[in-house]
């Protein structure tokens, strides 16, 4: 696992962070709502919400 | 020949003069040189000595300054300079060599009358008391000169010249000046001056190499002859304080290729600076002026300061970077990682004491500070990528300051006073046992209120959470965590927050139960919530305290009875299920064919569905399966009779067909495959199955279902149920005939999200322990969460687009 703030090998005291400056950077972006998943544009909304299409045989657990 | 060279007639009395001024630098040698105990005073004899030789470097007439310490503790210090004048006076009759070497404040003015008599203007000496103060505390000191092709010669003993300067011998083309001294030593003499003379070899190196940067092109020699092994390093660096910075940060892993450089003269002050900001975090920057350091820097550093904030806040401003990030930075977080060799030559500089700590010339400060406005502005538009990612660290270093601030903040609140002042948000329970509470987090505020209405007040908590939010500009809605909902969470939880506070000891419910809709949405609000988790309350994962709520996605119902499903997969189970009931498969021989039998054969439909589904799409899965049927897909089957096998697999085309499309004509192909034609309304249609895929592995998963596919589907079989029969030429027609069977007679509802199930429904199937499914996270899984997250908060637009669309179904189906 590598530190998702700087790809530096992660230190088991601060996992999954290298450091707890690297941690403190997330924990602020996450403080401040700084993590936006970007969404669909409208049209594509309504084609999402029709729900999950085929392949109902893929195993799921 | 100098304003401090006594006159002839004086010349008696002046020297008892002298004489006394070198007794008081005895007396109170601290005040001259330093320290005479730790080492630090005896050191500085070295370095007042080596400054005569540097000035002389700068001056352009030395290339080198050698500085030896010998096996008797002595030392030399020698230059190649134009060596100090020796010529006896012939008014004054004494040499200015013995003047500077017993004269206090002589050093260094030996040749203002030169042509290029400034060239010492800004010399540094360490205190610049000269050498004088060395000879006045050394045992004795011999001077060596190197002039006009002869060698020259003087001794002193306690500052006394002992044999005035002669010449000893010829030297052709000889030049420069040497000094060796015997430091005086109390152990000695009691009446001696420093504890001991134990010279540090890496000190000296340490202050030498400093001298070498800040003096580009000056070639510092030093060498030990007191270890058996003689020691000796060359100190010479070209690129100045660039390299100086670039020595300091040998070990550290730079944002940036090259260290910026800026030099200058302001007003008669030179200013040179290198800066180079590292990944740590850590800052360096060492003010010099005149080659002294200041430890407690002084005007220049704060020259410095004050145009690095600027600069960078004009260029954040200018560049976006800090209305994007919304983070106000100070000048702490613009110097952390910064590594800085800042050096000024000031002519007459004062400081704020003896030692030179700290500069107090108010006109250094605007020299420095015009200097870097100007020129790291210039450096900033010339360089945009690391300008970004200098700009981009300072940023990073302005959030985890405020971070572990708001983390303080967080953690301090009085958790239970707090829960109990989030109205609207935190519905708690009453139960004040940890291990016997539940928090549900629940997406939407409809189905936070029905979970509300719905829960068992006495241990299940619900907090809703918002996480859509319309992202105005680009018209479209993404997915969040606010500000606000996180610190309510982390209210609720009790724990506190951040590395320093977090405390799992104090979390207030033992199951953390994240509920949301089955669909893109819920799955992106889940992965925000389990990163979250992950990342900064991994103890609670590692526990076993945080889980995923299984909320049913389908409602089926006939008559009275009810039936809730969680996904497709379990809807497609009980379809069959009620499809298979009371259904019969007459195969084309007689052979009848129900229950548990028909239900077995229903499941391996399903199972080669799934293999035809991972065949290339431009490969009709109808033909595929017709020629598994026939035996096309066997090892072997083709080479012996490809003919035969293409007709066989033509014929069952037409089966399938409807009467007015049938026609079908088959026939081998060059490349192993099998092609098959038929003229529709006049136009001929072709499909091939090509050598390679009747070849592919998913090919010969299919063959090996060969044997029961012919035993089931050799001929046409009807599906008998109650009074209908449909006619089956393959598992996918049976797999849908069971299916439709199953669908007879119930009504099917599809949630499209909890908030369309009441409060009932949501207690029965999600919240109700004895009914419900709860998936316990592990720490794996959410490892793999992160990822995902971290994909989808990529920066390349395109590509994530592209991502979020091929992996909305994957991000649901998360295997927990």
């Amino acid at each position: 696992m590598s530190c998702p703030i700087c790809a530096k090998g992660s230190d088991p005291k601060y996992r999954p962070f290298c450091s707890k400056r690297c941690a403190d950077v997330d924990l602020g972006r996450w403080l401040r709502g700084a993590y936006v998943i970007p969404g669909t544009l409208a049209e594509e909304e309504e084609r999402a919400s029709e729900g999950a299409p085929a392949d109902p045989d893929k195993p799921l657990h | 020949m100098t304003e401090t060279t006594p006159k002839k007639n004086e010349y008696g009395a002046e020297s008892i003069k002298v004489l006394k001024g070198l007794e008081a630098v005895r007396k109170r040698p601290g005040m001259y040189i330093g320290d005479t105990d730790d080492g630090s005073g005896l050191h500085h004899m070295v370095y007042e000595v080596v400054d005569n030789g540097i000035d002389e470097a700068l001056a352009g007439h030395a290339d080198y300054v050698n500085v030896k310490i010998h096996a008797d503790s002595s030392v030399s210090v020698r230059d190649n300079g134009r060596g100090i004048p020796v010529d006896m006076h012939p008014e004054e009759g004494v040499s200015a060599a013995e003047v500077i070497m017993t004269q206090l404040h002589a050093g260094g003015k030996f040749n203002n009358t030169d042509d290029d008599g400034n060239a010492y203007k800004v010399s540094g000496g360490l205190h610049g008391v000269g050498v004088s103060v060395v000879n006045a505390l050394s045992d004795w000191l011999e001077l060596r000169v190197w002039r006009n092709d002869k060698e020259y010669y003087a001794r002193f003993e306690k500052g006394e010249c002992v044999e005035h300067v002669r010449e000893v011998g010829d030297a052709p083309g000889e030049k420069g000046t040497e000094v060796r001294f015997m430091a005086s030593s109390k152990t000695h003499d009691p009446e001696g001056t420093f504890s001991n003379l134990e010279y540090s070899f890496k000190t000296l190196e340490t202050r030498l190499r400093e001298l070498a940067f800040l003096n580009s092109g000056v070639r510092i020699i030093i060498e030990d002859e007191r270890p058996a092994e003689a020691v000796k390093t060359e100190l010479f660096y070209e690129g100045g304080v660039k390299e100086f910075v670039k020595y300091l940060d040998r070990s550290k892993t730079p944002v940036m290729p090259e260290p910026i450089y800026m030099l200058g003269e302001v007003r008669g002050i030179g200013v040179e600076i290198a800066m180079w900001w590292n990944d740590s975090y850590h800052e360096n920057v060492l003010p010099f002026t005149n080659n002294i350091p200041q430890r407690d820097g002084g005007t220049h550093l704060a020259g410095l300061r004050g145009a690095l904030t600027r600069t960078i806040n004009n260029y954040a401003q200018s560049s976006g970077i800090a209305k994007k990030e919304k983070v106000d930075f100070t000048g702490d977080d613009a110097r952390e990682g910064l590594t800085c060799v800042l050096s000024v030559k000031v002519p007459d500089p004062k400081f704020s004491s003896q030692t030179k700590d700290k500069l107090v010339s108010s006109e250094v400060r605007p020299a420095v500070e015009n200097l870097v406005n100007e020129k790291l502005g210039e450096w900033f538009e010339e360089h945009p990528a690391e300008a970004k990612s200098i700009v981009g660290k300072i940023i990073e270093a302005a959030l985890a300051r405020e971070a572990a601030r708001k983390a303080r903040e967080l953690t301090r609140r009085k958790t239970a006073m707090d829960v109990a002042s989030l109205p609207g948000k935190l519905a708690d329970c009453q139960e004040k046992d940890p291990a016997l509470s539940e928090l549900f987090l629940v997406e939407g505020d409809s189905a936070g209120g029905s979970a509300k209405q719905g829960r068992e007040r006495k241990n299940q908590a619900v907090l809703p959470l918002r996480g859509k939010i319309l992202n105005v500009e680009r018209a479209r809605f993404d997915r969040m965590l606010s500000s606000d909902q996180i610190g309510t969470l982390i209210t609720a939880l009790g724990t506190g927050i951040g590395r320093d506070e977090f405390n799992i000891g104090k979390l207030r419910y033992h199951k953390i139960v994240i509920m949301t809709d089955a669909d893109v949405d819920g799955a992106h609000i889940r992965t925000l919530l389990l990163t979250f988790f992950f990342r900064q309350m991994p103890e609670l994962i590692e526990h076993g305290y945080l889980y995923i709520a299984q909320p049913p996605l389908y409602k089926v119902a006939r008559g009275k009875s009810e039936v809730y499903l969680k996904d497709q997969a379990a809807l497609e189970d009980f379809l069959i299920q009620q499809g298979v009931e009371g259904a019969m498969l007459r195969l084309g021989d007689g052979q009848e064919i129900a229950g548990q039998d028909l239900a077995r054969l229903v499941e391996e439909a399903r199972v080669i569905r799934r293999i035809l589904q991972a065949f290339p799409t431009h490969y009709p899965q109808r033909i595929i399966e017709q020629a598994a049927i026939a035996g096309a897909l066997l090892a072997g089957r083709l080479d012996a009779d490809a003919q035969g096998v293409a007709d066989e697999v033509a014929r069952r085309l037409d089966l399938v067909a409807l009467e007015y499309e049938r026609g079908w004509q088959g026939r081998p192909t060059q490349d192993h495959g099998l092609r098959f034609t038929r003229i529709l309304r006049g136009v001929e249609e072709a499909r091939t199955l090509d050598g390679p895929v009747l070849r592919s592995g998913e090919a010969r998963r299919l063959s090996q279902h060969t044997e029961s596919l012919q035993e089931a589907y050799a001929k046409p079989a009807k599906l008998v149920r109650k009074d209908r029969e449909t006619l089956i030429h393959g598992p996918i027609e049976l797999l849908n005939a069971v299916l439709q069977e199953g669908e007879k007679g119930l009504s099917l509802q599809r949630y499209k999200g909890l908030g369309e199930m009441n409060p009932e429904q949501l207690w029965e199937t999600t919240l109700d322990p004895s009914a419900r499914t709860l998936l316990q996270v592990r720490i794996e899984d959410v490892a793999e969460a992160d990822d995902i997250f971290t994909k989808l908060m990529g920066d390349v637009v395109e590509p994530r687009r592209e991502f979020i669309q091929q992996n909305a179904l994957s991000v649901e189906n998360l295997d927990f």
